[in-house]
């Protein structure tokens, strides 16, 4: 779907990670982590087309970037005050399918209800932005993703601001998209979840990136090297990472059990 | 009471407020909700050393006048946005220092050249002389602003409530924004004649955050900002009237004041002290 070789992110003049090289396949979920300003969001912006490369050649399977890309940013720059309901916000993931001159029609909102449903946001769809939780407007956000219907689709920390039983649901939604082909990639904290569901992983850290499948990747020597953990917490997690990778994990990735958090 | 309706002057300052506020509403709204109500402020000021200067040249031309403002208000924005970029200090150091010394400007060339134009009415607004040609420009920029504002309302909302999901979503979010610019800049200029410089951002601001007390949706918030807006653009023109010293534009920003204050307290966003008690 996507094919980095050599890649070079970063802001005007200055790189932030070089010499990045990974690919995407339909169907997998890719899972990118690293350190606070390891390039994570730089990369993550890239790949959106918001910031170009800086160095190396960033390749579409058909030669452009799809139309659309699903995209469910951080939620640092959303303005939760805009006056919407749930229902307007899920809407909106059908825009960019629209020209200048279309109205967006029943068909747009019946594509809206069903993925306000599928979230189990039903009850809510009628409310304001304000009034949601955060892991309501997160699961309202998933749902925009679904209207999106996108085949390449970027997380960035989706998880960051829910509890664990929204984090579950949501990831079934990711699987689910997965499994309908769809190629995701996931900006994600939490390396149970990263070896779980994610059959390869982009580590960043230290101006540069590492790419294999996960087990391989994220081991303590890698994770210490590239910043991403100091050598005592490593120790630690070498054992409660063992149990995940040791059961898991399999070849292909993509497991079910979902059980054995560290 | 009502036999000021029978005056020609009277029934053009009706139809300038009433088309006044049908562009400034959606303008207004969104100056509002994208946390751009000073920057509104700032470029209506900023107008005005170009309104001067286009008046030195041309005198009294509207077209003349208000491209002037156009070119001053928005490279007050346009050098703020580019200084916050290459500096340090953040935009709104750079805009507020740029429109105070544009206003010194304008203010310092309008009293070392005009005595045409008495300075009061440039301030604050003379809405019951108005001429045809401003008439003509407050309906060709509400035209415009419908117009343009139909067309990009969609990337609009988008960029204002989840910026990075727009620029994900378009390339094209820069211009967006620019255009937005240059339709409050406008229709500040439409508004400069009836209200004043100092007191056109008013209609413009002030109904849509009282609108946005009531309702929390865009569409409605668009419509009650316009009722907001023209009925107290209309009720304000009448006690400028009844009352013959004061000028129109604080008696029009006054009556929105009074409508926000009541919003402020009543609104379900606001204060809503009624349903506090029960």
């Amino acid at each position: 779907m996507l094919q980095a070789k050599d890649l070079a992110v970063g802001y005007g003049a200055e790189t932030v990670a070089r010499a990045l090289t990974f690919d995407v396949q339909a169907g997998e979920i890719l899972a990118v982590i690293g350190h606070n300003g390891s390039g994570k969001s730089t990369l993550v912006k890239t790949i959106l087309g918001i910031e170009s490369p800086q160095a190396g050649a960033l390749t579409w399977t058909g030669g452009t970037p799809p139309q659309p890309i699903g995209y469910l940013g951080q939620l640092t720059d959303f303005d939760r005050r805009f006056p919407m309901r749930v229902c307007d916000l899920v809407e909106t993931g059908g825009w960019s399918k629209l020209g200048f001159f279309d109205a967006a029609g029943a068909g747009a909102r019946l594509r809206a209800g069903e993925a306000i449903a599928r979230v189990g946001l039903n009850d809510i769809a009628t409310l304001p932005l304000h009034k949601l939780s955060a892991g309501q407007l997160q699961r309202a956000l998933f749902a925009r993703t679904m209207v999106q219907d996108a085949q390449v689709i970027i997380l960035d920390e989706p998880f960051a601001a829910v509890d664990q039983n929204t984090e579950a649901d949501l990831m079934d939604h990711v699987l689910g998209w997965v499994a309908e082909g769809r190629s995701v990639i996931m900006v994600l904290h939490n390396l149970s979840t990263v070896l779980h569901h994610c059959a390869r992983t982009l580590l960043l850290g230290r101006g540069t990136g590492r790419f294999g499948p996960s087990r391989a990747v994220l081991n303590a020597g890698a994770l210490v090297e590239m910043g991403y953990l100091a050598a005592d917490q490593a120790r630690w997690l070498t054992g409660s990472l063992s149990s995940v990778t040791g059961g898991g994990v399999t070849g292909d990735g993509v497991t079910g059990d979902g059980g054995a958090d560290a | 009471m009502l036999e000021f309706l029978e005056f020609d002057f009277m029934r053009k300052a009706i139809v300038a407020l009433v088309v006044l506020s049908l562009g400034m509403a959606p303008v207004g709204c969104f100056l509002v909700l994208r946390r751009l109500s000073l920057a509104g402020e700032a470029m209506s000021h900023a107008a005005i050393p170009g309104i001067a200067v286009a008046y030195s040249i041309a005198g009294l031309s509207v077209l003349s006048m208000t491209l002037g403002g156009l070119i001053a208000g928005l490279s007050v924005a346009l050098l703020s946005t580019v200084l916050a970029r290459v500096t340090l200090l953040r935009e709104d150091a750079n805009m507020a220092t740029l429109y105070l010394l544009a206003l010194a400007g304008g203010i310092f060339l309008l009293s070392v050249r005009g005595t045409a134009v008495n300075l009061e009415s440039f301030l604050f607004g003379n809405i019951l002389g108005l001429r045809a040609s401003t008439l003509i420009l407050i309906g060709a920029t509400t035209t415009v602003t419908l117009l343009v504002m139909a067309l990009i309302l969609r990337p609009l909302i988008l960029q204002t409530v989840d910026p990075v999901f727009a620029r994900s979503q378009s390339k094209h979010t820069w211009l967006i924004s620019a255009v937005f610019m240059v339709l409050v800049v406008l229709n500040l200029i439409a508004g400069f004649r009836a209200l004043g410089t100092l007191m056109a951002v008013g209609l413009m601001i002030v109904p849509a955050t009282a609108a946005r007390y009531w309702v929390d949706a865009v569409t409605p918030m668009l419509g009650l900002a316009f009722c907001f807006g023209a009925g107290s653009g209309l009720l304000g023109l009448a006690l400028s009237y009844w009352l013959s010293n004061v000028p129109s534009g604080p008696s029009i920003v006054l009556v929105c004041g009074a409508v926000f204050v009541v919003s402020l307290l009543f609104g379900r966003n606001g204060l809503n002290v009624l349903a506090r008690r029960a």
